[in-house]
């Protein structure tokens, strides 16, 4: 072997390591199983969201009566064979009562963070975009939002435009109430989020570069832009979800949200754990313990996999939000 | 430094203009529905009375009018009379009951910093332990369990097992400084704790970055102790971004305050505002959510401030 043939192959060899390190890793396609075992927390997040989701959806087959019926077992009955979860003052089977509440639940949670993602990061965009007055009046009124706790502007909501809200089509009055009121809760903090952003990106070197090898304003903002706004969005959502969750069964537990009482009470945990019920939590613990535990649990599972996606998408985020 | 301070003290007060005049916008669409609620709850509805009641508290006036006067009132510290007989001065009501606030308030922020922040720095120190694991657990739990239930399981499983709930007849500290804290502690340690888990959580991510960061090698390097390695340079690094999570975490404690105050039955002004809610009595309303509001934006001033204070890096 000649010394010029040695020199060759040791270039090669750092070339190929040099490569190696600097090389853009081929896009590895998702394994979840690979994902369960890096991250076995959100895994167990996500095996409790499931369970908390084909309980509520397959509610009507899952040993239930009407949630709202009387006298299906003996009044304040504890946990038995007929009624697993006990019964209410009036009889009413508890187990059902939970089940169904998961409905209002997850219904009200993910409009929530629909409504609240998307209109502030449409505001960001518009906002970012504009600068000038339109953004200095933005930031001014997000900071005045921020500046009340969100409990405090559902209140106030509560009192001015809850009654002349209409019925959407799949949507109560009430339900579109708390679905505005809570969604309130977010917007200032993703608009924040999502400005930061926006004015990072737009500034960005690989957005300078394909701006300057002449790629279209749409191509920049579909293939630069927006991926890297996705990412953080589904963070955004899957963080804001279990608050809205809990915010939902606060106000119900205030009675701001749901109707309760009548035939078209609609049953909800944060309700349930309210008003006339209540004075009977201490003969009858189980009407206290398992809306309660439900809603923990859904709040739980939401936490920890909102957690380790956000640790997955955006680890840089880890203690910002 | 200076120059900061007095720009954020001057935003203060527009701050709070656009707030009130945000939330008499809101309150006012619908002025027809006070009175109505108001003399509903009063006898019947008699169209001369719901005139009468307008003329009363000057709601047939256009809105400016009535802004104008609700903002020249408050500026003098008089937040107009309550809707509801019999008729209160709102600002006697909320005077009298901010200081109960106030101190569920803060005994919640002290109890949940302290042991957000030790149960944080033990995390970090002894991390990858059973403690650490344990801690973690038990925080990850602590912010996923809704605080009202939590308030709930305190009153009633007592109760259950022991016959004994605690007290919820309110005392007022000036009256029995001893009797009121034992009262106050209840609804200041159920939101504390599940306020302490997030700080917890933040202390232990924060300490970990500063023990792995250069100057930390450095002092363990010229040979300091452990333990002045951790108070004198992690500890008191790491508690910069607690600060700001402490100043964040504000607007839950609020919040979590007007549930404690209702299920805790505390006078105070969380329960005012609900009151003024129900009763569709919307000067309460305003006045107790400005106060709240003003009480945030003090305490976040205050926050920042202490920012620069703790780390001199930070210029702004």
């Amino acid at each position: 072997m000649s010394q010029e043939q040695t020199t060759a192959q040791e270039g090669q060899a750092a070339e190929a390591a040099l490569a190696l390190e600097y090389a853009i890793p081929p896009r590895q396609r998702f394994n979840p199983f690979k994902w369960a075992r890096r991250e076995p927390f959100g895994a167990f997040g996500l095996v409790l969201i499931g369970l908390v989701v084909f309980l509520s959806l397959a509610a009507p087959v899952l040993r239930t009566s009407p949630p709202n019926e009387f006298a299906v077992g003996p009044p304040l009955a504890g946990p038995n064979a007929d009624n697993w979860f006990g019964t209410t003052a009036r009889g009413k089977d508890v187990w059902s009562r939970v089940l169904f509440a998961g409905r209002i639940s997850l219904k009200i949670g993910i409009a929530t963070v629909l409504l609240g993602t998307l209109g502030g990061t449409l505001i960001a965009l518009v906002s970012a975009y504009a600068g000038g007055a339109v953004d200095f009046a933005v930031g001014r009124i997000a900071d005045m939002f921020i500046s009340i706790p969100g409990i405090l502007i559902a209140l106030v909501l509560h009192s001015s435009i809850s009654a002349d809200l209409p019925d959407l089509p799949g949507l109560q009055r009430q339900e579109l109430y708390l679905v505005i009121a809570i969604s309130l809760f977010f917007m200032p903090g993703t608009y924040r989020i999502m400005r930061g952003t926006v004015l990072e990106l737009r500034e960005a070197t690989y957005v300078e570069a394909a701006q300057v090898v002449g790629s279209s304003s749409f191509r920049i903002m579909w293939r630069h832009v927006a991926p890297n706004m996705f990412g953080l969005m589904i963070v955004i959502t899957s963080i804001s979800l279990p608050a809205a969750i809990l915010t939902e069964a606060t106000l119900s537990f205030l009675g701001l949200g749901v109707p309760i009482g009548g035939l078209d009470a609609v049953p909800s945990w944060g309700a349930d754990l309210s008003g006339s019920s209540r004075r009977f939590f201490s003969v009858a613990p189980w009407l206290a313990i398992f809306p309660g535990l439900a809603l923990a649990i859904t709040v739980f599972g939401f936490n920890i996999f909102g957690d380790s996606l956000r640790d997955t998408l955006d680890p840089r985020l880890r203690g910002r939000i | 430094m200076t120059r900061y301070i007095v720009r954020r003290l001057v935003a203060v007060p527009f701050m709070l203009l656009g707030i009130s005049f945000f939330l008499f916008m809101l309150l006012y669409i619908r002025p027809g529905s006070a009175a109505f609620a108001a003399i509903g709850s009063v006898g019947d509805a008699d169209p001369r009375a719901f005139e009468n009641f307008e003329k009363r508290f000057g709601l047939d006036r256009p809105w400016y009018v009535q802004y104008g006067d609700w903002l020249w009132g408050a500026l003098q510290g008089d937040m107009g009379e309550r809707l509801t007989p019999p008729h209160d001065d709102v600002m006697g009501d909320i005077i009298e009951v901010l200081p109960n606030t106030l101190e569920i308030g803060l005994l919640t922020i002290f109890i949940s910093s302290v042991v957000g922040v030790s149960v944080g720095v033990l995390s970090a120190v002894r991390r990858n332990s059973i403690l650490d694991y344990g801690f973690r657990g038990i925080t990850i739990m602590g912010l996923s369990i809704p605080n009202f239930w939590l308030m709930i399981l305190v009153i009633y499983l007592p109760a259950l097992w022991w016959g004994w709930t605690p007290a919820r007849q309110w005392v007022v500290f000036t009256d029995e400084p001893i009797y009121n804290l034992s009262l106050a502690i209840w609804p200041a340690m159920t939101l504390g704790l599940a306020s302490s888990a997030g700080i917890a959580r933040f202390t232990r991510t924060s300490m970990l970055e500063v023990l792995f960061s250069d100057y930390v090698r450095t002092a363990r390097a010229k040979g300091l102790r452990d333990r002045r390695v951790i108070w004198g340079h992690v500890f008191r690094n790491s508690l910069i971004p607690v600060i700001t999570l402490l100043g964040l975490q504000l607007g839950g404690v609020l919040g979590g305050v007007v549930i404690a105050e209702q299920l805790f039955t505390v006078p105070g002004l969380g329960r005012l505002a609900l009151e003024g809610v129900t009763d569709q009595d919307y000067p309460v309303v305003l006045a107790t959510i400005m106060v709240f509001a003003f009480v945030f934006i003090i305490v976040t001033l205050i926050v920042d401030i202490l920012y620069t204070i703790v780390d001199p890096r930070i210029r702004y």
